[in-house]
């Protein structure tokens, strides 16, 4: 029992630094010039223009967009560092504990979320003209596996809770 | 709970110790206090019936339901 533990516990942390390296790589590749090059355009810019219509402000806005999906995958990251005290907890034996609970809850909150802005996000993008979005596409991609796995995560926390609730009763059986 | 256990007062009129009701029934001093105290949430027929035996008594001296 103890190696199965160990093992996803290195499979977790294999999962999670990968992740990490993903996203660092996506952020160095980013164009965050372009942050300076809006900040001497607002610099610059005439006052009285109306701001929607402003080219630059629309192409700061994508990268204001962009910075939140980096956020939003950032979040998902830390969702997985919640396995890890899901393992610690079922190695010390603390199978059905509040943690655990609170941990499958929490890790269905971060998934749903996720899909939830990402695909509003990924919205944005289309409307201000930078990238295309498909409504159905979208579905079929990523979030079809996110969002189920979000409403996993939240049966296995009402699961753990009602066992936790079931072992108390057992142990006070005599 | 509306359910009380008088398993005390049985033990008084045995003159019976709960150490020792314990080491007869075969269950832990510790879960027999849990018992004596009403904290248990269910009893096992097979404690029930050891606990008779050992008391000599019938389930009801030790169970006793009370209206709320």
């Amino acid at each position: 029992m103890k190696d199965k533990i160990n093992i996803l516990t290195i499979i977790t942390y294999g999962v999670i630094l990968s992740s990490i390296s993903i996203l660092l790589n996506d952020m160095r590749e980013f164009d965050f010039n372009q942050f300076t090059a809006f900040q001497n355009w607002a610099k610059a810019a005439n006052k009285t223009d109306p701001w929607f219509t402003s080219k630059n402000a629309i192409k700061w806005s994508f990268y204001v967009i962009s910075a939140a999906l980096f956020f939003w995958r950032g979040y998902l990251i830390y969702g997985f560092s919640y396995f890890l005290s899901i393992l610690k907890e079922i190695e010390i034996g603390n199978y059905f504990s509040d943690k655990n609970s609170k941990s499958f809850k929490k890790i269905g909150d971060i998934f749903t979320s996720y899909a939830a802005s990402v695909l509003i996000l990924r919205f944005l993008l289309a409307s201000i003209g930078k990238s295309t979005f498909n409504f159905f596409q979208e579905f079929k991609t990523e979030l079809t596996i996110l969002i189920p796995c979000g409403l996993a995560f939240y049966i296995l926390a009402e699961l753990f809770k009602r066992a936790k609730a079931t072992e108390e009763e057992n142990e006070l059986t005599i | 709970m509306p359910i009380r256990v008088n398993l005390d007062v049985m033990l008084a009129k045995r003159k019976m110790k709960s150490k020792d009701l314990a080491e007869i029934i075969d269950i832990t001093t510790a879960n027999l206090s849990i018992l004596k105290s009403g904290k248990a949430k269910a009893i096992r027929f097979s404690t029930l019936e050891a606990i008779c035996n050992a008391l000599d008594c019938q389930p009801s001296d030790i169970l006793e339901y009370v209206e709320n």
